[in-house]
């Protein structure tokens, strides 16, 4: 009797083990977190905005002004170890002004982990099935964008054998090594084609990356790894379907009410993104007190100009007049327009746009592509179409050389792209110096040498302390 | 494998019946372990046979089949002899008193303390009886040697905090030890619904030996609490009643400045705004609609207010308890049952905490089976003190006491509340403060049920199955109401009152199924164990608010008004709700070997899964741990000594995961919340707008951990046990280190991960420290006792390696490698420069600086977790009455004191608004050349060295006079009560400290708006019938 009361006893106990073994998998039901948050296509068209949100090329841009030749010291200037060449890897202003690392890969997170909840979610009507597909595509995009600025930063070379940086293709918290550029690029462009299929044709969105966006990428991601074939072939995509602005509309473009030109830019508020212009120089507090100014215009700049007849120049400059009347505020009064939003004191001053794909860039890739590959006309016919559009009264140019076209790309592209993040990359890709007139120049600054090992940015210092598999750049000594 | 061990013991239990023999007839003497003496009234059993001692202890009785006879009476441990071939058998029973000395209750197992390798320390019952604190875990300070305990609020029923050995961890800094009582782990914190009354037994685990039985909720320490049990005999009836008050502490430590005094100040420093400068007649200005002369009448009329607002915003509160046990039983079954309720109020004017509670314990055993069940039922009602939840508030009384200007009148003319708008000329802080009290409540009322079933069946001799099945489970209902029909409601949104309520539901359920054996070979013991455990817990709660109240209702949201949505498209959802659990799936074993009483080896392993971990490969934890010890007088050549009455050495090694070191996050359900045990480990997301887009962008704000592996706490301990003199004077001392490994520690991310910086397992923090205990019988006649006790410990914490960073912040303080947790990190604050007043402070190379930007932060001014700590305890006794008493310390430890930083600050700022210190008038800068500690008034300090000081302090805790009531007989010669006790006991009665703020203990390293820990008066009595 007792001993079958312990044989039922012994048997509910097992059967209790049983019962237990999910005990362990209790999971938080509650949580939006983890694989609940990107669930939705709802969800994930809000991943990729928030990807948007981080999405900057403002640091570029001051980065290759005031690294090279854009700009001069104005007011106030903080910036020696970088405007001077004298920065190590742990340098103070690289640390807080130009850290593309965490930047770029926090998007590439972002999207990464857009993509990862991608395929488990579930689109019901066709509307839904596109915007996943054109998430996806925008996704793709920025995963690419991400790691090509990352490329200019740190890497910047057409050497198939060289460094590159990681491709994160997931999200991940283990260190990773650098690949070289051979791979790396292979990902980027498998990308950019993958995303090229599922991005709208029509550019709805200009605040949103289209396939447009994907063939400037295509093209400028081709002229810096020298495939010239593929550079000219997507400039030329990109030329078709964004014809150069006319002599009226350009100006607009960066007042932003005119988007010729442009397949994709990004949207700018006070809160949301910031003041573009704040590069330069800060706000006014009102009309006659304007706020103070950091970097100027150098005279090497305003000099490449013909002042009267390029209409670039009234676009990008402006002759200040209360600086021009005030002596306290001495030196030169021009300042730059490009960004100069509204008028001083106003909520929206320094305000604008950041641009990111312009025609103009494209004829400078079409024409640079061209020349490299010894098409000497086409290459003239692309620089003297540019300068038709930019300049009044301007009759054809001819090149006698490879190298004179070669100069008159560069020097087009310093009069046509200032301040939109490309003169140090270009003089790097180029293996040319940065060279300042005496008038631009801080005391002995006056050239980076063409090759010298602060073109490439060291790898920032929390990096090495924190990825054991990293290599820093040559010439940094950490 | 189980279930071949089950049916094969069902097999050997045929094979061992045995069949009855004649009948004979057994003698023999019982007598008192210690005093030798025979012992009357003993009830010896041998099956259905009863028979009793008599008065000399001598008994008889006849056997037949019977194998085992058993002897029981109160007070003592029941013995079991087996009856062989014997017809004398001659036992000596221990006392219970003695056997709590004996044996370790570890919860799962109750171990001869002779064989055991851990460090424990048992405290009795009695210990936390009869203190009339509300939460029993403030009762432990100073008795446990390695245990700090630190009391934060003196609200009713709050707990303290506990750290066992020092801190263990930096994100789980505050993992309090497992609480476990009858075998069913209770939350920490949350004491109030528990009657200590009922308390036997506290034992505290804290090695390896000691506590890795408990696997990964084992890590910071075990705190194992047994309930009070009947005993075969006469029912039991006892009466306890306490009756009390508790006060305020004195404020005068902080020596603040009077109403003439602060007038004075002000008008010295010029401070704007005050009326001390306004209606000075140094001050030049007069102002609007006033005259020299009334300018005069207005500070003449000022300086005559004085008021201490400490008489204003505590009150003496009055404690009242009372309780009825019964137990009582059979040889075979027994009960424990009690019925109390306790009533006590708080110094601060709104707080109390009343409590009723209902216990019954039942056990019933047989020669085989044993079935024990234990459960307790209580509900409390506490009303929270709203200046605990206020923090840096002038409407916080604890704030305010200090704060608050004497010269403000709080009062109108008809006595009634002058409150309103307040200006610094005109204050309303007080009255407003005031009426806030008198028109909000906060409450917490509490139902908490813990219980278990326990049931053993002895398969074999050597071999018992035994299942014990727990649940704790509580109901927590927090409210909070703000009048309508008051000032204070007027302040609300919606101008109308606001009703606050939320209730939440805990509970957990444990069932630990074991296989325990038990056997003697020769001169070899072996007793080991197989268990298997599960534990589920659940947590689910809801909670709201309302607005826009009825001004005709108080405390209540009845009549409430709908709100206007002001133009906005959408409006907050006031409410929300909750749920969310765990569960831990265990398995463990023990095994002790003893050879000839001498050497006992212990081990112990234990393998956890918990649903607290996400990453599968990492669920799965094994703690472990081997102990041996060694009983040096069972030696034969020690057989001869003189000196030692006992004599044993321990050491244990081990390794046990901390499950409190892995972060958790909450859910919000009103005014409490839900814990989110897997939140930090998995990405959590944000929102972040793009001005390209119309919709709200999501974002991963934390990359969560995946590879998150918990700490393991890897400990060792040698200890040592003696007593000299026979037995009166006895000894422990323990010596251990204890290294937290995969320390979570703040370290940089790679940038490819997109994240900066994540708490990642990567260092490593040690703990070493001694400890003492003594006990001495000075005096152990008949009619006059004393004993004398001490204890002391000494923890060192340091952070050995932080992985690839040197230092962080946490707090006001620094993690650093090679400083102990919790190293105060400021800047070196010189005193006022003599030529200017401005402050100086330390530069990094040494010299003096008046630049706080080129000053230097240091970490050299110690640590807010105190070196040393203890305490020391008296008893006298003479006939029948007794005196004891407890004290306890802590030194070499520095806390910062933000309150005296405000009082002492010296800016206007500050004392525009702050009643200051005195220290002010005579120590602060006024002309060039004086030498002053605190800087010219219009130059500011911020927080500096000058605010952190010694917070050392001994505190008279406990005293307690007593006298043991006799029997008392009634006129029929029927007893009428059987004796009892009247005492009286104080509580917090003295503190001696350099701090110069209200208290020096707290649970945390600043001392800011604390509810103060009061002074406690009760006079008790029990009577039993």
């Amino acid at each position: 009797m007792r001993n079958n009361k312990l044989v039922i006893g012994s048997f509910l106990m097992l059967s209790l083990f049983a019962s237990c073994s999910k005990v362990i998998d209790v999971k938080e039901t509650d949580f939006i977190g983890g694989d609940v948050a990107l669930k939705t296509v709802d969800n994930i068209e809000s991943g990729i905005i928030g990807a948007y949100s981080a999405m900057n090329v403002e640091m570029g841009i001051l980065l290759n002004s005031v690294f090279a030749d854009e700009v001069r010291v104005a007011e106030f200037y903080n910036a020696a170890t970088v405007h001077e060449w004298q920065y190590a890897s742990t340098d103070i202003s690289l640390r807080d002004s130009y850290t593309a690392f965490p930047l770029y890969y926090r998007i590439i997170d972002r999207v990464n982990r857009v993509l990862e909840a991608l395929p488990n979610v579930k689109a019901t009507t066709a509307a839904q099935e596109a915007t996943k597909n054109r998430v996806k595509g925008e996704a793709l995009f920025l995963r690419a964008f991400s790691h090509f600025e990352l490329y200019r930063f740190y890497s910047n070379t057409a050497d198939g054998a060289a460094l590159a940086v990681a491709y994160m293709e997931t999200p991940s918290l283990t260190p990773v090594a650098r690949m070289t550029v051979t791979p790396f690029f292979a990902k980027l462009n498998a990308d950019l084609a993958a995303a090229k299929t599922l991005l709208p044709a029509t550019n709805t969105d200009i605040y949103r990356a289209s396939k447009h966006a994907v063939t400037a990428l295509q093209a400028r991601a081709a002229l810096y790894t020298k495939d010239y074939a593929n550079a000219s072939t997507f400039a030329t995509e990109y030329i078709a379907a964004f014809p150069l602005a006319t002599k009226t509309n350009f100006p607009k473009i960066w007042k932003d009410t005119d988007n010729s030109e442009m397949a994709f830019k990004l949207s700018r508020t006070t809160t949301a993104g910031g003041r573009i212009g704040g590069l330069y120089r800060g706000t006014s507090a009102n009309a006659a007190n304007i706020g103070t100014i950091t970097w100027k215009p150098t005279q090497r700049l305003l000099d490449a100009y013909d002042q009267v007849n390029d209409i670039r120049y009234a676009a990008y400059f402006f002759e200040e007049p209360i600086l021009k009347a005030s002596s306290s505020r001495s030196g030169s009064a021009i300042l730059i327009n490009k960004y100069a939003g509204t008028t001083y004191g106003t909520p929206t001053e320094l305000l604008a746009d950041a641009k990111v794909f312009r025609t103009g860039e494209m004829y400078l890739i079409r024409a640079e592509a061209k020349a490299e590959t010894n098409d000497l006309t086409a290459a003239a016919a692309d620089i003297n179409a540019l300068r038709a559009a930019r300049i009044n009264n301007y009759t054809n140019a001819t090149f006698a050389t490879k190298g004179d076209v070669i100069d008159a790309i560069m020097n087009e592209r310093f009069k046509e792209l200032p301040y939109e993040g490309h003169r140090f990359f270009d003089a790097k890709r180029r293996n040319l110096p940065i060279t300042r007139l005496a008038v631009d120049a801080q005391g002995t600054a006056l050239t980076l040498p063409a090759g010298n090992f602060r073109f490439i940015l060291p790898i920032p210092n929390p990096e090495i302390q924190a990825n054991p598999l990293i290599v820093q750049n040559p010439g940094y000594t950490n | 494998m189980r279930k071949v061990v089950l049916l094969s013991s069902l097999v050997f239990c045929f094979a061992l019946q045995v069949l009855a023999q004649g009948s004979k007839r057994i003698s023999g003497k019982i007598v008192d372990i210690k005093t030798k003496q025979g012992l009357g009234g003993v009830t010896v059993n041998a099956g259905k046979v009863n028979a009793l001692s008599d008065a000399n202890g001598n008994y008889q009785i006849s056997v037949t089949d019977q194998k085992s006879i058993s002897f029981s009476i109160v007070g003592y441990d029941k013995l079991s002899k087996s009856i062989g071939n014997a017809t004398t058998i001659n036992v000596e029973l221990a006392s219970v008193e003695a056997v709590l000395e004996e044996v370790v209750i570890t919860g799962y197992t109750r171990e001869s303390k002779s064989k055991f390798a851990g460090a424990v320390t048992t405290i009795s019952g009695k210990t936390v009886n009869d203190v009339p604190v509300g939460s029993f875990d403030q009762a432990f300070q100073g008795r446990v040697p390695g245990m700090l305990v630190n009391s934060g609020s003196g609200q009713p029923g709050s707990s303290a905090q506990i750290t066992i050995r020092g801190i263990k961890s930096i994100q789980g800094a505050g993992a309090q030890p497992l609480y476990v009582l009858d075998g069913v782990p209770i939350p920490a914190f949350d004491m109030q619904t528990l009657n200590p009354d009922d308390f036997e037994s506290i034992t505290v685990l804290k090695d390896a030996t000691a506590a890795a039985i408990y696997g990964a909720r084992g890590g910071t320490g075990v705190i194992v609490i047994t309930s009070k049990r009947g005993k075969a005999g006469k029912n039991v009836v006892t009466y306890k009643t306490q009756y009390g008050i508790t006060q305020r502490p004195s404020f005068a430590r902080m020596n603040l400045m009077n109403t003439r005094e602060m007038l004075a100040y002000e008008e010295r420093e010029k401070i704007a705004n005050t009326p001390g400068w306004v209606w000075s007649a140094k001050n030049p200005a007069i102002p609007a609609g006033m005259t020299a002369a009334s300018k005069q009448r207005s500070l003449d009329s000022l300086s005559n207010i004085d008021i201490d607002y400490a008489d204003i915003f505590y009150r003496e509160g009055i404690t009242k308890s009372h309780e009825l046990t019964l137990s009582g039983g059979s040889d075979r079954t027994k009960f424990f049952l009690s019925g109390a309720y306790f009533d006590q109020q708080g110094i601060d004017l709104g707080s109390s905490l009343k409590r009723y509670t209902i216990r019954f314990n039942l056990d019933h055993s047989t020669d085989k089976f044993t079935a024990q069940f234990n459960s307790s039922i209580g509900y409390s009602q506490s009303k929270l003190a709203e200046g605990d939840f206020l923090g840096n508030s002038p409407r916080s009384p604890f704030q305010m006491t200090y704060r608050a200007k004497t010269y403000e009148n709080p009062y109108n003319p008809d006595g009634s509340l002058r409150w309103g708008a307040s200006t610094s000329m005109a204050y309303r802080q007080v009255a407003n403060l005031l009426e806030g009290l008198q028109n909000t409540t906060r409450g917490f009322d509490q139902i908490k049920m813990v219980g278990n079933g326990l049931l053993a069946y002895k398969i074999l001799p050597t071999l018992t199955v035994r299942n014990n099945l727990g649940v704790t489970a509580s109901s927590n209902y927090v409210n909070r109401y703000i009048n309508a029909d008051s000032y204070v409601g007027s302040l609300q949104s919606f101008q109308s009152g606001l009703a606050q309520e939320s209730n939440t539901v805990t509970s957990e359920f444990i069932n630990t199924t074991s296989a325990l054996y038990n056997e003697k070979f020769g001169k070899s013991e072996l007793e080991a164990s197989a268990n298997f455990e599960i534990v589920r817990g659940f947590q689910r709660g809801l909670g709201f608010t309302l607005f826009n109240l009825d001004k005709r209702l108080t405390e209540t949201g009845q009549g409430a008004g709908p709100l206007p949505t002001n133009g906005a498209a959408t409006y907050p959802q006031n409410a929300s709700s909750a749920k969310s659990g765990f569960g831990i799936r265990s398995y463990f074993a023990t095994a002790k070997y003893t050879y000839d009483n001498k050497y006992s080896l212990n081990a112990n392993i234990r393998r956890d899964g918990t649903s607290r971990i996400v990453n599968e490969e990492n669920r799965e934890v094994t703690s472990w741990s081997a102990g041996f010890t060694w009983n040096a007088l069972n030696e034969r050549f020690l057989s001869k000594q003189t000196i030692f009455s006992d004599l044993k050495l321990r050491l244990s090694f081990g390794i046990i995961p901390n499950i409190g070191s892995i972060s958790t996050s909450s859910y919000g359900a009103g005014l409490q919340s839900i814990t989110n045990y897997q939140g930090p480990q998995v990405p959590t997301f944000g929102t972040a707008q793009y001005a390209g887009s119309t919709l709200t962008g999501l974002v991963p704000n934390s990359p969560g951990n995946p590879n998150l592996k918990i700490e393991r706490i890897q400990k060792s301990n040698i200890g040592i046990d003696f007593s000299v003199w026979n037995g009166r004077a006895r000894f422990n001392l323990d010596a251990y280190d204890e290294q937290t490994l995969d320390l979570f520690v703040n370290q940089p991310l790679s940038g490819t991960t997109g994240f900066s910086s994540l708490y990642i397992n990567a260092g490593r923090m040690s703990n070493k420290g001694l400890e003492l205990n003594a006990k001495v019988d000075v005096v152990r006649g008949r009619d006059f006792g004393v004993t004398l006790g001490m204890n002391h410990s000494y923890n060192v914490n340091k952070i050995v390696d932080l992985g690839a960073v040197n230092e962080f912040f946490v707090g006001t303080f620094v993690i650093r490698e090679g400083l102990p947790y919790g190293t105060h990190y400021t800047y070196n604050y010189l005193g006022a420069d003599p030529a200017t007043g401005a402050p100086t402070y330390e530069a990094p190379d040494g010299s003096v600086t008046k630049d706080v930007a080129k000053a230097g932060q240091f970490a050299k001014f110690g640590n807010y977790l105190p070196k040393h700590q203890g305490g020391f305890d008296f008893e006298f006794r003479y006939k029948a009455f007794s005196v004891s008493g407890l004290f306890s310390y802590q030194f070499d430890v520095v806390r910062s004191n933000n309150t005296r930083n405000w009082i002492t600050r010296g800016t206007p700022g500050y004392h525009g608004i702050v009643r200051a210190s005195r220290e002010l008038i005579d120590n602060q800068w006024q002309a060039p050349g004086d030498i002053a500690k605190f800087q010219k008034s219009t130059f500011d300090r911020g927080f500096t060295s000058s605010d952190l000081e010694d917070a050392k302090f001994l505190r008279f805790r406990n005293l307690v006079v007593a006298y043991q009531l006799p029997a008392i007989k009634g006129p029929n010669g029927k007893s009428m009560i059987n004796g009892g006790r009247l005492y009286a006991q104080g509580q917090n009665l003295a503190i001696w400290s350099p701090w110069r703020g209200l208290d020096p203990e707290d649970n945390n390293n600043i001392s800011l708006n604390e509810y103060p820990n009061p002074s406690m008066f009760t006079l008790g009595l029990d009577i039993n019938f």
